[in-house]
């Protein structure tokens, strides 16, 4: 297929068994219990992970050689940027923090420089947001590692993204040019929150199907208590789902913005607008509309297909390929979707060769 | 071609203090007159946005940023700010332009204090 790169933002990788993370948790910590890596309620009925993955007793996503050529053998997928979840819950963030560190130095360590992915993988900066002076350090130590290229947060925080209290850990990713992503999962400090506003939905369908809901909390909170306005620079990607709920909570958003514009004075302009410069959706493979013949206006409302970003969510049971995403979509936006707004993101660059056999490097954007 | 432009004398300047207004029925959807700090204003009686009569809405102010100050939000505009009676929008009485939408206006009158009389162009 003749379609621009694509981009696959959202690819979770793990350690083989869960205490082989003991050997990166900073020295204080190491004698701290940490938690699974697993959901502890709400697990998908067939299974947290896409069959076939699993390679003898390790866990799926966990050996970076099965995961670059599951990634990459295809041809299709350009580049992927990794992101580790951090699924258990705990109350010290201390501890919250000790295990992002510990991601980060192994993804460092093991995972960016693997020769099986060529440079075509990138990192995520794991932080823990209740915890923000410890973010912060942690971005600054890493930011200046290009194999990095963004920060990612948990979700399920104890207050919305806007609050005050997360500004200098929004500052620090804006300052060194890198997007927050935000997947569906726990931090620290989250331990008591139920998954949604009004406590623990009975069943899975429930849980699946309207978790992404609490993305538009914090966009909401963001977009109007000014964080986009003080940080120019900022994009938040909202890295699990919700594309299809963003136009009727966009519409409410703005129509009441229009009513109450004076209780939000350090966000002048309508909610809506501050999209394009810094929301990004990845959309789930489960969403989207139902007749393709309908995708190509679909794609356009509120924007989406500036706003969307392809991710599978590798190796988890939700899978997506690039088809199944770009599903309807015009030439056009596939190309941005699957590849276009990510590489422009990102930042990323693809290395062609030559006819000399040299290589040179020119922009994917 | 466009009507030729009428003077309607809407009332004597000293009953419009500052502060009031006064709905008269002139135009398609009557006018009102505000006395904003000792100046005349008329806008028609119609928000762009529904359709409401806007001129009964409540007159106020509005805030504005203030980055960087103690106080991050002032107060501005006192008296010259008109919100809707039906969506609470809010509009610049001098301007008409809305401030909740800012592409929106309602329509705008010249209004002149001729002898104490207080004459609306329309």
């Amino acid at each position: 297929m003749s379609r621009a790169p694509v981009v696959d933002v959202a690819v979770h990788p793990y350690f083989a068994r869960p205490a082989d993370i003991k050997e990166f948790i900073p020295a204080a910590y190491r004698n701290r219990a940490i938690p699974g890596i697993e959901k502890e309620w709400y697990w998908a009925p067939g299974g947290e992970f896409a069959p076939g993955l699993q390679e003898g007793e390790k866990h799926p996503g966990s050996d970076p050689s099965v995961v670059a050529e599951h990634l990459f053998a295809g041809g299709g997928t350009e580049w992927a940027i990794l992101n580790p979840l951090t699924r258990g819950r705990i109350a010290d963030r201390h501890v919250g923090s000790a295990i992002c560190t510990a991601y980060n130095q192994w993804l460092a360590e093991v995972w960016l420089d693997h020769p099986d992915a060529g440079g075509r993988w990138f990192g995520s900066i794991h932080v823990e947001p209740t915890d923000p002076k410890e973010a912060v350090r942690e971005i600054e130590r890493w930011a200046p590692d290009r194999r990095f290229r963004q920060v990612s947060v948990p979700m399920q925080v104890n207050d919305p993204f806007g609050k005050p209290q997360f500004h200098e850990i929004w500052a620090a990713a804006a300052q060194h040019g890198l997007p927050v992503a935000a997947f569906i999962d726990t931090g620290t400090a989250s331990t008591e929150l139920p998954p949604t506003g009004t406590g623990y939905p009975l069943t899975y369908v429930q849980y699946a199907s309207l978790v992404p809901l609490t993305y538009f909390f914090h966009l909401a909170s963001l977009i109007t208590e000014g964080v986009f306005e003080e940080f120019p620079k900022l994009v938040f990607v909202f890295s699990d789902g919700g594309a299809d709920m963003l136009t009727p909570l966009m519409w409410r958003l703005d129509t009441f913005y229009r009513a109450l514009r004076e209780h939000t004075p350090w966000a002048p302009e309508p909610p809506s607008t501050y999209l394009r410069e810094h929301v990004r959706i990845v959309p789930s493979r489960m969403e989207g509309p139902e007749r393709p013949e309908t995708a190509p206006e679909w794609f356009e409302m509120t924007g989406k297909s500036d706003l969307m970003m392809f991710g599978s969510h590798y190796p988890r049971w939700m899978l997506a390929t690039p088809d199944e995403i770009a599903e309807g979509m015009t030439h056009e936006q596939a190309r941005k979707v699957l590849g276009g707004n990510a590489t422009a993101l990102y930042g990323l660059e693809r290395t062609v060769p030559t006819g000399s056999g040299e290589k040179q490097t020119r922009s994917a954007r | 071609m466009t009507a030729p432009e009428r003077e309607y004398v809407v009332g004597r300047a000293e009953d419009l203090p500052p502060g009031s207004r006064k709905l008269v029925p002139i135009g398609k959807f009557g006018v009102g007159v505000f006395n904003v700090g000792g100046s005349f204003y008329a806008i028609t009686n119609y928000c762009p946005h529904e359709g409401a009569p806007l001129c009964l809405g409540t007159l106020s102010g509005t805030t504005a940023p203030q980055p960087g100050q103690e106080e991050d939000v002032q107060w501005i505009k006192e008296g010259e700010v008109l919100r809707c009676p039906w969506h609470r929008w809010e509009f610049d009485i001098p301007t008409g332009r809305s401030l909740s939408k800012p592409e929106k206006r309602t329509r705008t009158y010249e209004v002149r204090v001729v002898d104490g009389e207080v004459r609306v162009l329309l």
